[in-house]
């Protein structure tokens, strides 16, 4: 905004201070997700005229769905999200310690997000096949119920 | 070991030195999962009596399983999976954003990690919990293909 030709010959502190005004109401009004209406007379009551007013809530119904995206994913905490996982299946024939085991195990990655920082070491755990079953199946219960939950 | 060294009359380093013995044969024999046989040949070699040979296999025989499940306790792992607790939320508001209806999976990864058990609290959202969902089960489904049951067959 500063360097805008059009804007040069305003005072920088006014201009920013008209900057941070305009976005706290944005977000505000965004977040409330308050209507038209309810914005237009809000700024009535700050003795906008007519024509501001107008413009203002043109270009705030422009932008408000992509707005609502980017504060509902991106800001505010939440555990480790979860984004893709990984398996190996493996046979182990022989260790240091122990000769002739014979004994097959997947080992899981679960990839996952940070909502602070955007990286975390991934999550890896080996397991047998009844415990790969059992984490399946428990997965599979909690799908069902989120199924059942969206049909009500 | 004292105590022996009364009773046997012999050097408590040679007791030591027997115990030592028998305990690497029992281990190596156990690690190697020999058979039978391969152990009588192994050791015959010692030249002791047909007696003492016998009780030797036996007690290999006897004990075998029980030391190759310590053996097995010994080898390098990584932390593996022992349970997972699960539970739905919907998030309804935050901070930034009134007004939502956002589902989400939250569940508790129990694993076990040379003898401490860690829980870790993880998030998901319905479709990456799908997804999940098809490639554990992709993962499953492997172990019954014809590759590896030839590999299962062949190996032992």
């Amino acid at each position: 905004i500063l360097d805008d030709p059009d804007l040069k010959d305003i005072d920088p502190t006014v201009l920013k201070h008209c900057h941070a005004a305009a976005a706290t109401c944005i977000l505000e009004a965004g977040k409330q997700k308050a209507d038209i209406s309810a914005i237009s007379t809000c700024l009535e009551d700050c003795k906008l005229d007519k024509e501001r007013i107008e413009q203002f809530c043109t270009e705030y119904q422009k932008m408000t769905f992509s707005l609502n995206i980017v504060v509902s994913f991106s800001i505010g905490r939440s555990p480790l999200h979860i984004t893709d996982v990984s398996w190996r299946l493996e046979y182990q024939i022989k260790n240091n310690q122990l000769h002739k085991t014979y004994q097959p195990s997947y080992l899981v990655t679960l990839n996952v997000e940070n909502s602070d920082s955007g990286s975390h070491p991934d999550v890896s755990f080996s397991c047998t096949m009844e415990q790969l079953q059992d984490l399946v199946g428990k997965l599979k219960d909690a799908a069902k119920s989120l199924e059942r939950a969206t049909q009500m | 070991c004292a105590s022996f060294k009364g009773k046997l009359n012999i050097g408590v380093d040679t007791i030591q030195h027997g115990v030592e013995g028998l305990v690497y044969l029992l281990t190596e024999s156990s690690k190697l999962m020999i058979s039978e046989v391969d152990f009588q040949d192994s050791i015959h070699v010692l030249g002791f009596s047909d007696e003492l040979n016998k009780s030797l296999l036996q007690l290999y025989l006897d004990n075998r399983k029980e030391i190759r499940s310590i053996l097995g306790e010994l080898a390098p792992r990584l932390p593996s999976y022992h349970s997972l607790e699960w539970r739905l939320d919907v998030q309804l508001a935050s901070r930034s954003l009134r007004q939502q209806i956002k589902p989400a999976v939250t569940m508790k990864l129990h694993l076990n990690q040379n003898e401490d058990q860690t829980a870790q609290v993880l998030q998901t959202d319905p479709a990456t919990l799908l997804h999940l969902i098809q490639q554990l089960e992709q993962a499953l489904g492997e172990m019954k293909m014809n590759h590896c049951r030839r590999i299962v067959r062949n190996m032992k």
